[in-house]
């Protein structure tokens, strides 16, 4: 019998660009930016730093100077653990993967509070030289790289095939933006605020067509800390707390496309994920209050609304554009703002969708809180959602 | 089927690495061969060659020619790219679905938006340094 987990505290730093130039006299370094992150989450989450007992990292960009940044900040902190110390990657998918590696250690009884976190720190370097990394991540660098794709060019052509599929049009992709703006004017750990409209979305220069500026993310840092403890210290707490009720994970055994011609737009992961955790957590999608999923474009958003069964196949753009998703909508998808205008340090960007659901499912997302919300549903993928890493949590209360 | 061949006067921005095995596959579209590998216990193929059977893990494979011909399933256009792409933007991308069930990835040729699902055609780009391949609307 594997024990229960729950979120008791958490805390972000708000997505921005951070990091200095390398030439430039003062940094801002990675540990001292993280270490503020962690004693904000610790101290949310009531408990003494001595309780902590496993530490899962998402793994920081190549860019970070510091290598082994897990051991260096169980230093930097002085956090002795008899449970694990970890830095995991899995791409986009990064975060939510460590979130899973601390749950595992509450789940076998290696520890009772874990500790999941990472920092993001990328935006000093160019896109262009970015890219030349980012590019070999999504892709095969023999096989696709040669030809000049990039991480959100496959997104692009889902969105040219649901397009071409079902008569969606530009503007109903598009909406997504504007809705997701609207979402971040109420977050202040937002990256961009500022209300938009969807003609200045549709007016932006196009970056992988037909998306333009607006429609993908944007870059930034970000970090972040989640304390995860056993159900039994949050219920002892006397304090609203998040119970991790389900998950759902799957890899199509594929990398971008699948050479085995499939429906590229169903998501399969996604679909299967998602069915996984709704299964585990003993509820159906229509009992979801709020979604925050991983989808660095509009279209993305899109697809994993109608894979995970938010929306129905072929209309979650065209539901998107009539409000179903917004705040006050049926189901509320990306509250925070999504990755458009929440932002995307990537590694770090699941934790920034549990730590959304922890503020709505705790009742404190302020002027963003979806009334009586009791069931979120996250996401998160990696490659072209190839795989998929899917949580539903409850509030508690 | 040998494939339509062009020439480009330049070197390939991001060059795929040969190895002993997938040597055949590069120097052969050079020529404007087009070939996989089929697995001999299971006749399925995959893409790109491999010297196993991705589906049934063995190794007895064979190289056969592909027809060079497919759809177009879908494209876009990329204007923000990697450092070394910085000459060619905006240029077009897309996946391919071969007639002989294999889907790939591929540089687009074309100067207006081709419809998705038209058919198209594999040519080989004579760089150089060495070949690649791209896909083009059939006339």
């Amino acid at each position: 019998m594997t024990r229960s987990v729950a979120i008791l505290g958490a805390a972000v730093l708000p997505v921005a660009k951070w990091q200095r130039p390398r030439d430039a006299e003062l940094q801002v370094l990675e540990q001292e930016v993280l270490a503020k992150v962690v004693i904000e989450a610790v101290a949310d989450a009531g408990i003494d730093k001595s309780e902590i007992s496993s530490l899962a990292f998402a793994q920081p960009r190549p860019y970070t100077q510091q290598k082994y940044f897990a051991t260096f900040i169980a230093n930097y902190l002085r956090l002795p653990c008899t449970g694990s110390v970890q830095e995991v990657l899995g791409n986009g998918m990064t975060a939510a993967l460590a979130f899973e590696a601390a749950a595992n250690d509450i789940r076998l009884g290696k520890s009772r509070v874990a500790l999941a976190l990472g920092i993001n720190f990328e935006s000093a370097i160019p896109a262009v030289e970015h890219m030349m990394n980012s590019m070999r991540a999504t892709g095969d660098v023999d096989f696709h790289a040669p030809f000049g794709f990039t991480p959100i060019s496959w997104y692009a052509m889902d969105a040219a095939r649901y397009i071409h599929e079902f008569k969606s049009s530009r503007e109903q992709l598009a909406s997504v933006s504007v809705k997701n703006r609207r979402h971040a004017a109420l977050n202040p750990i937002a990256q961009f605020r500022k209300p938009i409209t969807l003609q200045e979305v549709l007016a932006q220069k196009p970056i992988v067509e037909p998306l333009g500026l607006y429609e993908v993310p944007p870059r930034g840092d970000g970090a972040a800390c989640i304390v995860l403890v056993d159900e039994d210290i949050a219920k002892a707490a006397g304090k609203p707390y998040v119970r991790v009720r389900g998950k759902g994970f799957f890899h199509e055994g594929a990398h971008q496309i699948n050479e085995v011609p499939n429906d590229m737009i169903a998501l399969m992961s996604a679909q299967r994920a998602g069915q996984a955790a709704y299964e585990e957590a003993g509820i159906a999608a229509s009992d979801i209050d709020l979604a925050e999923l991983y989808a660095p474009c509009t279209i993305i958003e899109v697809l994993a609304s109608e894979a995970l069964g938010l929306v129905p196949r072929g209309q979650g753009a065209r539901l998107c554009s009539e409000g179903v998703t917004s705040l006050g909508g049926r189901i509320p998808v990306c509250t925070s703002g999504g990755l458009q205008s929440r932002g995307h340090p990537a590694h770090v960007t699941p934790f920034y969708s549990l730590f959304e659901v922890n503020e709505q499912l705790t009742g404190r997302a302020g002027e963003r809180q979806v009334a009586g919300a009791r069931l979120a549903v996250t996401s998160a993928e990696l490659g072209n959602y190839n795989a998929a890493l899917v949580h539903v949590l409850e509030g508690v209360r | 089927m040998t494939l339509a061949m062009q020439t480009v006067d330049r070197p390939r921005a991001f060059p795929p690495r040969m190895t002993e095995f997938t040597q055949r596959f590069w120097q052969g579209l050079a020529t404007g061969n087009f070939e996989t590998t089929r697995c001999e216990d299971c006749s399925r193929l995959t893409f790109p060659p491999k010297p196993f059977c991705p589906h049934c893990w063995s190794k007895r494979i064979a190289w056969v020619p592909l027809s060079g011909r497919g759809k177009l399933y879908a494209q876009t256009v990329v204007h923000a790219a990697p450092l070394v792409f910085q000459g060619e933007v905006p240029y077009r991308v897309g996946v391919v679905d071969l007639d002989e069930g294999l889907r790939i990835a591929t540089r687009v040729l074309a100067d207006v938006e081709p419809k998705l699902d038209t058919a198209v055609e594999i040519v080989v780009l004579n760089y150089r340094d060495g070949p690649l391949f791209a896909a083009r609307p059939l006339l």
